[in-house]
Formats: C-alpha cells, sequence, structure tokens
C-alpha cells in the first residue's frame, strides 16, 4: 500500500464529499491500482448503488492520484488535471456500499500535455465499468 | 511491411477511426484537416499509429506530420 485515507489529500485536489479514492495500492511503470471502498455517505449513490458520474469520477480520480504520486516521486508537486474526453465507457455493473472497489489504471500515449488513460473498475476481480479518458494536466 | 502495404492500413484504419470515406485520405492531403483533428483527436491518432504500427510519433516530430505522405513515410522509416 503507498497512500491510504488522509495521505491521498496529498496526490488530488478533491475533498469530501467528492472523494472517489481512498488507497494507493501499487504505481510501477505506466500502471497503478487504486482502491475505493464504498460507504453509505458516497457522494454519488443512487438507491443504494454507484451512479455512473461516480465511477467515472473514480477512473478519474485514480489517474489523477496516480500523476500526482509521479509527481511526487520526481520532487514536483502535484499537478491538477481536467478530463477531456471520455471514451468507450463500459458499465456492467454498478457497485453497492460495502463493496471495495479496485481499479487499475494505465498511462498511454501522451501528446501536448494531454495524456490517454485506461481504467478497470473491479470489485473481487469483477470488471464493473471500463474506459478510456484524455486528460491534461498543468 | 512494404510503403503499400503501410498505405493501405493505414487509410483503412483511419477512416474507420475517423468515420471517414477512405476517399477523402490521399497522400496530398492535410491529416488535420481530412480527419477533421482537434487536440483531443490529435491523442487518438497518434495512438492508433502506436497500436497499429508500433510506431511511437514524439512530440517534437509530430509538427513535422502534415500530410497522409508524411505520415506514410514516417511510419515507414521508424518501423521496427
Amino acid at each position: 500500500m503507498l497512500y491510504e485515507g488522509e495521505a491521498i489529500k496529498t496526490l488530488i485536489p478533491q475533498r469530501d464529499p467528492i472523494m472517489m479514492v481512498d488507497k494507493v495500492w501499487s504505481a510501477e511503470g505506466d500502471t497503478a491500482v487504486t482502491g475505493l471502498t464504498v460507504t453509505d455517505r458516497n457522494y454519488f449513490l443512487e438507491d443504494g448503488l454507484v451512479a455512473e458520474p461516480g465511477l467515472i469520477e473514480h477512473i478519474a480520480q485514480s489517474a489523477s492520484a496516480f500523476a500526482g504520486h509521479r509527481a511526487r516521486v520526481a520532487g514536483q508537486e502535484a499537478p491538477i488535471g481536467y478530463i477531456g474526453e471520455v471514451k468507450k465507457f463500459r458499465l456492467y455493473r454498478r457497485p453497492a456500499v460495502g463493496e471495495e472497489l479496485r481499479t487499475v489504471i494505465t498511462m498511454g500515449t501522451e501528446v501536448n500535455g494531454i495524456t490517454l488513460v485506461r481504467g478497470e473498475v473491479r470489485s473481487n476481480d469483477e470488471l464493473l465499468a471500463e474506459t478510456q479518458m484524455k486528460i491534461f494536466c498543468e | 511491411m512494404t510503403k503499400e502495404e503501410i498505405i493501405e492500413k493505414v487509410n483503412s484504419v483511419l477512416a474507420e477511426e475517423f468515420e471517414v470515406e477512405e476517399s477523402v485520405i490521399t497522400p496530398d492531403a492535410v491529416i488535420k484537416n481530412a480527419l477533421e483533428l482537434d487536440s483531443l483527436s490529435l491523442v487518438d491518432l497518434v495512438a492508433l499509429i502506436d497500436q497499429e504500427f508500433g510506431v511511437k510519433i514524439s512530440n517534437a516530430e509530430l509538427p513535422t506530420i502534415k500530410t497522409f505522405a508524411d505520415l506514410y513515410t514516417y511510419i515507414e522509416s521508424h518501423q521496427a
């Protein structure tokens, strides 16, 4: 485990109630694994399940946390990232309160500060959602 | 891969990805105009060339690739 709880706040600018990452399990090369335990206080809950925008936000914040970690390792401040585009989003199942999400983030091609990011959200190895997004970091 | 094979594959995958007729992809056509690229879709182009040909276009070299002829030549000279 690289980061948990309050330490996540050193990586991303989001704060409660919209913090959608509570762990960074690992980060190596172009891949990181993050986590989120869905609580009954989750801002994106609808009928006891995390809504689609919440999963997209979780993936985006996971990518942001990864970028923040990389910046820290390089001795720089965590960058502010903006979602430029969400593409090929697939939702297979919305997670419920109590589930622990594990998300694999893969950083891909970067062109002029815009990075192609792929995210896969799983719960107990079951693929819940996946997407590509483009993130602009400043 | 020969130059002819590169041209055929580039035209096919770009037409499909960017939803344009292959007829708009001619050697002298400007890529940005033919594919209606913006700063976001430019990332898709670079990623697609990497995925399909294993050729990474650097940020420094990207501005030199203006036409499809430039792209064919770049891929041909950088393929493994």
